[in-house]
């Protein structure tokens, strides 16, 4: 594969019964796949399909496949010797289709029988990538696999390209597709403003205070949403878009605030002398918030409207940023006791539930877990040195995959 | 052979990525109706999923740089790279960058004559505090860590006469390293505040 490398972890990890997220799959041996060129004209473009197809084939994780590439005629059954042996048969045709774009024609093959079949047209070919993404949906929907609407799903990342230098990157979720939003200056912290994808919250640390601006990515408008000494950062937008907490700093001391996107009012939510950072609404007047409270970075919960702050976790001693998702947490711990070379930071799941913790990773520096809309997968950030690495966990599977970033260093992700 | 024409909602996603100056969508999907009952199922729910996205606008945004699909995009500043890759002061004219122990934000004593040298030196100049960390941690947590530092220099320039409001603060985290080798001291040079002068 050109544009990525996928690693593949079994961590054995036995996933928690939880409700909302259960185990799906078991530990039969999956049904073989075999993916099948069936262009007319083997091309560069052809092989670039099946290399992605190939990948998105490995992450939906319900088949063993055959990796091999192979050309064939499009029509006709399972005749080519490779196919004979396979449980299913993915095959798919490229072809102009006549308006500058290209046809893409799929079908799913079970036992030398049809069962999927669908023509996409792709307008521009640099999009391919997305093409093999839906076509991956469309087969795990078809198949019932575990819910996957996060692999259709912009990536959001800001890219360190320098000292003071960073870029807002929008991507699939395999970096494969990259495109600039935003340059030349140093920004942080982009996060999605609604649930379409269309506005984005970023941090601007080039103006002379620290603030938070949304982008608008229909029309490139940038609105100046509030600005702080010290620290002006979105941690998170609740489900309709009208509320968001920040972390702000008016006197030089990080608290959390919840903004009110309608009246552009906020309230101050913790109040505390040291540090209160990353807050994640765990429903519309209880958060999450990361805090060194107890002289050490953990996870606190509270009221919106009430005082109280309860811990909600009580294993490690560097736990300094995590994700929410209803009863469930993932959250990054330093691992070992040296502060330097071989420190490692791993993330680990919590059920709020059933109080059972899970690891997730098991050595690096991994680093801003951000769970799926459907609490499904975690993705997070992989560190390796001077560059970075996406990393995808599927949960229902116990696996995880990794694809490099081949220039520069992560700062923060969301999708 | 019925056939069901359907817009993934995935389609105008892409096209927002993409930049692209029309409303058509980049993938359209044709979902031909199947050999079987199932396939026809799996078409049926790809239509449904098709609104999502459907009233998104696709207009290139304006101040985006252009789109570069599927290569990286960019390229370290080599530059500035160069120059703190020796691990050189951060601050301005003869003020000098104040350093901070792994995770901690108090004044270190072996600090406190550069403190005593930059509040002599600024008096009732005007200054911006940069907050800075090492590069373990991207997360707010680093930002905080960076912004304390910043304010405990502060609460120390105000302790020695000067006016705070003439001091401001801003924390860069990991984004401004002086030095970018992978060692202890290095790692400690980036743990620091710098004082900039307007």
């Amino acid at each position: 594969m050109r544009f990525l490398v996928v690693w593949c972890l079994f961590t054995g990890l036995i996933w928690s019964a939880d409700a909302t997220l259960e185990v799906v799959k078991g530990v039969q041996p999956l049904p073989s796949l075999v993916i099948e060129d069936g262009s007319a004209v083997e091309n560069e473009m052809s092989q670039k399909m099946h290399a992605m197809l190939s990948a998105d084939m490995n992450v939906i994780s319900l088949f063993t496949l055959n990796e091999n590439y192979f050309h064939v005629p499009y029509e006709g059954g399972v005749a080519a010797a490779n196919s004979t042996n396979s449980h299913y048969v993915l095959r798919f045709r490229l072809a102009p289709d006549g308006a500058g774009g290209v046809r893409a024609d799929v079908k799913l093959l079970q036992n030398s029988t049809e069962i999927f079949v669908k023509t996409y047209l792709l307008k521009q070919s640099e999009m391919a990538v997305f093409l093999s993404h839906s076509i991956a949906y469309d087969i795990n929907t078809k198949l019932g696999g575990a819910p996957l609407e996060w692999i259709k799903r912009k990536v959001l990342l800001v890219r360190l390209t320098g000292a003071r230098r960073s870029e807002i990157v929008a991507a699939d979720y395999t970096l494969s597709y990259q495109k600039v939003l935003l340059s030349g200056g140093m920004f942080g912290f982009a996060k999605w403003a609604n649930g379409e994808q269309t506005d984005f919250y970023y941090t601007s640390l080039s103006d002379f205070k620290p603030t938070i601006y949304k982008m608008s990515l229909i029309n490139g408008r940038k609105e100046k949403i509030i600005s702080s000494d010290g620290m002006a950062i979105c941690s998170d937008v609740n489900q309709d878009g009208t509320k968001l907490l920040m972390t702000l700093a008016p006197t030089g001391q990080p608290d959390i605030y919840l903004y009110d996107t309608e009246t552009r009012g906020k309230i101050q939510v913790t109040d505390f002398s040291g540090i209160d950072v990353s807050g994640q609404f765990m429903s519309n007047d209880k958060i999450a918030f990361v805090s060194n409270r107890l002289g050490y970075p953990n996870i606190f919960s509270k009221a919106i409207n009430n005082s109280s702050v309860t811990q909600l976790v009580y294993e490690g001693k560097s736990n300094s940023s995590f994700s929410a998702y209803q009863d469930n947490l993932v959250y990054k711990a330093r691992d070992t006791s040296g502060m330097y070379e071989g420190t490692t930071f791993n993330l680990h799941l919590l059920s709020l539930r059933s109080n059972t913790l899970r690891p997730l990773t098991s050595g690096g520096e991994n680093d801003f877990p951000r769970f799926s809309g459907d609490g499904q997968a975690v993705l997070f950030i992989k560190q390796e040195g001077a560059r970075s690495s996406l990393g995808i966990i599927r949960l229902s599977y116990n696996k995880s995959f990794s694809f490099p970033l081949k220039v520069g260093r992560i700062q923060s992700i969301d999708w | 052979m019925i056939k069901n024409v359907a817009f993934l909602s995935a389609t105008v996603a892409m096209l927002i990525l993409s930049g692209c100056s029309t409303k058509a969508p980049a993938i359209d999907a044709t979902a031909n109706a199947s050999t079987t009952s199932t396939g026809t199922q799996a078409d049926s729910n790809a239509a449904t999923a098709t609104g999502t996205d459907a009233n998104a606008a696709i207009t290139p945004v304006s101040n985006a740089v252009a789109p570069t699909a599927i290569t990286p995009v960019s390229n370290i500043d080599a530059g500035a790279a160069a120059s703190a890759a020796n691990g050189a002061n951060g601050s301005d004219g003869q003020l000098i960058s104040v350093l901070f122990d792994f995770d901690k934000y108090n004044i270190r004593s072996d600090m406190e004559g550069r403190m005593s040298a930059n509040a002599a030196l600024l008096k009732t100049k005007s200054v911006k505090l940069e907050g800075n960390c090492d590069e373990f941690g991207s997360d707010e947590y680093n930002f905080a860590l960076g912004l304390r530092r910043a304010s405990t220099v502060k609460e120390a320039l105000i302790n020695s006469g000067m006016n705070g409001d003439s001091i401001s603060m801003a924390s860069l985290g990991e984004g401004n390293p002086v030095c970018l080798e992978k060692n202890k001291e290095c790692w400690a040079k980036n743990r620091r505040v710098d004082f900039k002068l307007p």
